[in-house]
């Protein structure tokens, strides 16, 4: 318990201190933030761990009624220790790249307060305390957002901050709704709404997936997470593509697993618009990365693509489809990060922001451009990379359900992954480029650290898929 | 335990490659030669019927697994012996073409990978070592970094990821079909549901399909295999394609072998028969009429799969009495993988020597390249199928086969035992060609390098002298490997039907002899016509048609942007409109005069009022009228 409470405030309390700590002292302020990231992770570990086996770890609050409460299962122990863990890499990564950038102390005093508002989403025990720290992650992010104060960060930080208010609006209302119809707010005690079945579910279920599908970048509700892509690197990396959009993505699981449970779903209208919702994203969402010139916004909308692959685990609603869900938000995640900070080494090494001039990159960059490459197979869905498990396990959950244009699905974005980025590395690695740039110096090692670590994690789990299974099993039976 | 290791040798080997200082040492021919040992050794007890397995000791749901039976070692040991072979030709090639270490560590992956797919015992081991196979072979698609390259190095890993996806696919598929995923060697998969295990292997077989090259799989092959360096198409042709084949085999198993097939698999037979036939008719007529010597020899690799996918569809169709079908492919694959690995190799040294593989421009060059020369025309006998040399055995027992099935089969099967003839003639038709214009012939006014072939020679020697020794001595490869290895599979009287059988049979003799004779004549009057200049209208070609589907597609997703954005356009400028005009309807709230009830003052906040108002009366009709 104590473990779930400094796991959880690590990063605020930090956040305050950085905040104290002077402009210049980049050297002080980079230990404390490790520091409390580290403490974060090994908590959220201790904590996770307990859940698995079996304990009910709870903090604050009375069961049933509006009060705030604290009360992880393993869903979001899973989502916690996502966040943590790949928060403590990125950490690393961004003392790199933040070294000599402006500042600082306003990006890593957001940077750690995050941190906590995103476990407080994984940790909540209901929706009262999943609202709130959705609504908070929201504002701790802005800044970072809008760091470099441009026109165009200042611009996404406008579209960002209107979405998601706009979602978390819609999400309000249902929970009030949700509230109205059955009395019970609380995560623990199986699915609020089983016992009701009404005219307006389809619509309160709708409301839900409206309002958590802004963070969850659902067309077409994803324009702001393009935009968002003004943010410096490491915040694209881990909040743009793993923490803020898995709290809208994990938001939408507990609507269809805590407040409305699978089988009701399953006898609702509307489970057979929401698969092919996911799968429309799933595919829009990759063609229209293979037209961005800009890497990041490539990568962005890739990312847009790969959310729904999460979605689509829980909307076949079976439990192959759940596990397939949670494989691949702990493999994409691994991936995904690599894949930004490539990007991000790119265009600090050389300048380069586009796929279009990257020829010759792999040759000055060759370890990043490998882990480029190795992250770009995950992608696509190839064996030794964590991710093929995740696909295949989404797959074995469509074709059970009886959805197998499903399983085809996932295979044609597949080959969309392959066509998006392929060429891209052949010319990477072919061409011969006119700049010169080195791997050398501390920066560089500080930021290729993390993302070589990050591919060796991702093979490793790819290899040993079992390594991670307790994890996916406990969901799975949490549910089922 | 020797089953895990197999893979492993060459990845030790990748790491003294990494680290080697002497030039002199060949590694790779030191590692395969390893690999080849101990598959010897090790395999010693499967050879004796006893299947080896292991499971690598891993927590959770799936596990590597590890199995071989015979047929698994008689791919292994092919393997290690071409791999052997292969690396002794290297060094002295790989000087004119360069970047030798990146070939051979890229090849020491593929054998690692190669190894580990013959050896897996379960679906998903191979799918791992599958997919690495494909990453680690692409690099010699690329190897010379050209245009022509890298466009043929896209072909094939876009061919092959959608290859690798199929399978991880069909084996989605398999497992709903079962409870239990079905393991590698355990014979026919007793389906509990029988439409997602038909799915199941048509996936499967598109997946090894790809890989083998089979119509209308192939298009990337010969791209592929004419762009890589030599001792790359050696292996490509020569073992890599083999790989689907192990794969079609193996799919052969799961639906049953020696048995009639039932239920959602019973046309697989026919099916698998008929894809067999198509190509290896479309891979003969395309090579007819290339005048590339590596292309030509590409596109045979294609017409060979076809006698053993034939072979394959054969041996499913006539049940228990199919053992030949499946004894001959076996041995085909076997054969092709020595003479087709020699055609490269051979072509290779003539690209060495004169930096030329365009056959109207060489000529002649017997003089100049006796051994070669010598080696090569066992290597275009034995795919010929002279008597004598390996492929007439292969063939021998495929033609069989394929005439007991026709004797009393249905029509279809008729044809294939006559178009097997005709690609017999058009084979022997176009190696006649081959080999009339580089070696015999007016000599050519190619300028001739000097240098040593010691090596490259000797590799060329050894795959001569193994086919010769098949050729003369038929029935020992047969009966001590191939038969075991259909009895494993599944056909109990495989054996038997191999003994009633003899080789040396005059009418297989003969007709050998006449259409070796035939394709003599063929390809004189094809000189004389001048019919191999001929080129192929692009709308015939499979790749011409592709190329017509995807601009067509192009144009209409063209089409569809423009739609879209001129809609979105549209709609955002409605939006717009919609957007300011109710901004100046709220602000007429906001500026509101008269808001005075009796002493409260309401300017200012009706907005908001009327905010509230719209909201509850929102919830009052919903209450009201909705919910019920």
């Amino acid at each position: 318990m104590l473990s779930l409470v400094i796991a959880l405030f690590s990063g605020a309390v930090g956040g305050l201190v950085v905040a104290m700590i002077p402009e210049t002292k980049n050297r002080l302020r980079n230990y404390i933030v490790l520091l409390f990231a580290a403490s974060s992770a090994f908590f959220t570990w201790h904590t996770a761990l307990k859940v698995f086996a079996g304990e009910r770890v709870r903090v604050a609050g009375e069961l049933g009624g509006l009060a705030f409460s604290i009360d992880p299962d393993p869903l979001g122990a899973v989502f916690g220790l996502i966040a943590s863990t790949l928060w403590l890499f990125t950490a690393v990564y961004s003392f790199g790249y933040m070294a000599g950038k402006h500042k600082q102390r306003t990006f890593f005093t957001f940077f750690l307060m995050s941190l906590t508002m995103t476990l407080g989403v994984a940790f909540s025990g209901n929706l009262v305390a999943l609202y709130l720290f959705y609504e908070l992650l929201t504002f701790a992010t802005y800044p970072l957002v809008i760091h470099e104060r441009s026109a165009e960060a200042m611009k996404a930080g406008t579209k960002y901050i209107l979405y998601s208010l706009s979602g978390a609006g819609a999400i309000l209302i249902a929970i009030i709704f949700t509230y109205a119809w059955s009395g019970k707010l609380d995560f623990s005690s199986g699915p609020m709404l089983a016992n009701s079945l009404g005219p307006g579910l389809n619509w309160l279920l709708m409301l839900f997936i409206g309002g958590f599908g802004v963070k969850a970048a659902i067309m077409p509700l994803h324009r702001w997470l393009p935009a968002a892509m003004a943010a410096p690197t490491p915040v694209s990396a881990l909040l743009h593509a793993v923490a803020v959009v898995y709290s809208g993505v994990y938001g939408i699981l507990r609507t269809v697993y805590s407040v409305f449970g699978h089988e009701l779903i399953g006898q609702l209208e509307i489970r057979y618009i929401l698969p092919w919702t996911a799968a429309i994203t799933i595919v829009a969402g990759i063609v229209i990365a293979a037209r961005q010139d800009v890497l990041k916004r490539r990568l962005a909308y890739q990312t847009v693509s790969h959310l729904s692959y999460i979605l689509l685990g829980a909307f076949t609603l079976n439990a192959w489809g759940l596990a397939g869900a949670i494989f691949h938000m702990i493999s994409y995640s691994t991936l995904k990060i690599t894949l930004f900070f490539c990007a991000g080494i790119i265009s600090e090494q050389t300048g380069v922001i586009k796929v279009s001039k990257i020829g010759g990159i792999g040759r000055l960059l060759p370890k990043t451009m490998a882990a480029f490459s190795i992250a770009t197979m995950g992608m696509i869905g190839m064996l030794p990379l964590n991710t093929f498990w995740g696909k295949y396990y989404l797959m074995k959950g469509s074709v059970e359900a009886g959805k197998w244009p499903l399983a085809v699905v996932l295979i044609i974005s597949g080959i969309l992954n392959a066509i998006c980025f392929v060429p891209a590395i052949v010319n990477a690695f072919n061409r011969v480029s006119t700049k010169t740039c080195e791997e050398k110096g501390s920066r560089v090692s500080l930021m290729l650290a993390p993302t070589l670590a990050l591919v060796m994690i991702a093979l490793f789990i790819g290899l040993m898929p079992g390594i991670i299974w307790p994890g996916v099993e406990a969901v799975v039976n949490w549910f089922y | 335990m020797i089953l895990a290791i197999l893979p492993v040798i060459p990845l030790i080997g990748v790491l003294f490659l990494l680290f080697k200082r002497g030039r002199f040492i060949n590694i790779p021919l030191i590692t395969s030669a390893v690999v080849l040992v101990f598959g010897v050794c090790g395999l010693q007890s499967v050879f004796e019927g006893i299947p080896l397995n292991y499971t690598v000791p891993l927590p959770g749901p799936v596990a590597p697994n590890f199995h071989a039976d015979s047929l698994s070692a008689i791919f292994v040991l092919a393997a290690g012996f071409i791999w052997s072979v292969v690396s002794i030709y290297v060094p002295e090639y790989m000087e004119q073409e360069g970047r030798t270490k990146v070939f051979e560590l890229c090849s020491l992956l593929t054998l690692s990978a190669v190894l580990g797919v013959f050896l897996a015992g379960d679906l998903f081991t191979l799918l791992l070592f599958f997919e690495l196979m494909t990453v680690s072979s692409f690099f010699w698609v690329i190897h010379r970094g050209n245009k022509e390259a890298i466009r043929a190095g896209y072909f094939y890993l876009f061919y092959s990821i959608v290859g690798g996806l199929f399978l991880a696919l069909g084996i989605v598929f398999m497992g709903t079909a079962t409870d239990i995923m079905p393991i590698i060697g355990s014979g026919p998969v007793n389906p509990l549901n029988s439409k997602a295990f038909t799915w199941s292997i048509v996936l499967l077989i598109i997946g090894f399909g790809i890989k083998a090259g089979m119509v209308p799989l192939h298009l990337w092959l010969p791209h592929a295999h004419s762009v890589a360096p030599a001792p790359g198409s050696a292996l490509l042709s020569g073992l890599l394609i083999k790989v689907g084949a192990y794969g079609l085999i193996r799919v052969g198993e799961f639906a049953g072998w020696g048995t009639y097939l039932q239920g959602g698999v019973s046309w697989l037979g026919s099916g698998l028969a008929v894809l067999g036939t198509c190509t290896m008719l479309v891979g003969v007529l395309a090579a007819l009429v290339q005048s590339d010597a590596k292309r030509l020899l590409a596109y045979h690799s294609i017409s060979q799969i076809g006698y053993i996918i034939l072979g394959l569809g054969i041996g499913l169709y006539l049940g228990p009495d199919g053992g030949l079908g499946l004894i001959g492919s076996i041995y085909h694959i076997v054969n092709h993988t020595l003479f087709k690995a020699a055609l490269f190799l051979g072509v290779g040294i003539i690209y060495i020597g004169t930096n030329e593989t365009n056959l109207y421009k060489l000529g002649g060059l017997w003089r100049r390249f006796p051994l070669t020369a010598l080696f090569m025309l066992i290597a275009v006998l034995g795919i010929t199928g002279a008597p004598g040399l390996n492929g007439y055995a292969s063939k021998t027992l495929l033609h069989h086969a394929v005439s007991h099935a026709a004797e009393n089969g249905p029509q279809w099967i008729i044809w294939s035992e006559r178009l097997f003839l005709l690609v017999g003639v058009g084979t022997a038709t176009s190696f006649i060609k081959l080999y009339y214009l580089i070696f015999l012939g007016k000599p050519a006014k190619v300028k001739v390098n000097e240098n040593k072939s010691f090596g490259m020679n000797l590799a060329m020697g050894l795959l001569a002298a193994v086919m010769i020794v098949i050729g003369f001595k038929p029935e020992i490869f047969a009966s001590i490997a191939a038969a075991p290895a259909a009895q494993v599979l599944g056909m109990k009287n495989a054996a038997a039907t191999l003994e009633s059988l003899s080789f040396w049979n005059p009418s297989d003799v003969l007709s050998m002899i006449i259409t070796l004779a035939i394709g003599g004549l063929t390809c004189w009057l094809g000189f004389r016509s001048g019919a191999f200049h001929w080129h192929i209208p692009a709308w015939l070609t499979l790749e011409g048609i592709g190329k017509l589907t995807g601009m067509s597609i192009l144009f209409i997703w063209r089409r569809g942007a423009e739609w879209y954005g001129s809609i979105v356009a549209t709609a955002g400028r409605a939006s717009g409109n919609l957007r300011a005009r109710l901004f100046k309807y709220f602000r007429r709230f906001d500026k509101s005069r008269s808001g005075n009830i009796g002493k409260i003052n309401l300017t200012g906040i009706s907005a908001d009022a009327a905010l509230l108002i719209t909201v509850l009366m929102f919830l009052i009709v919903w209450y009201a009228f909705i919910v019920k």
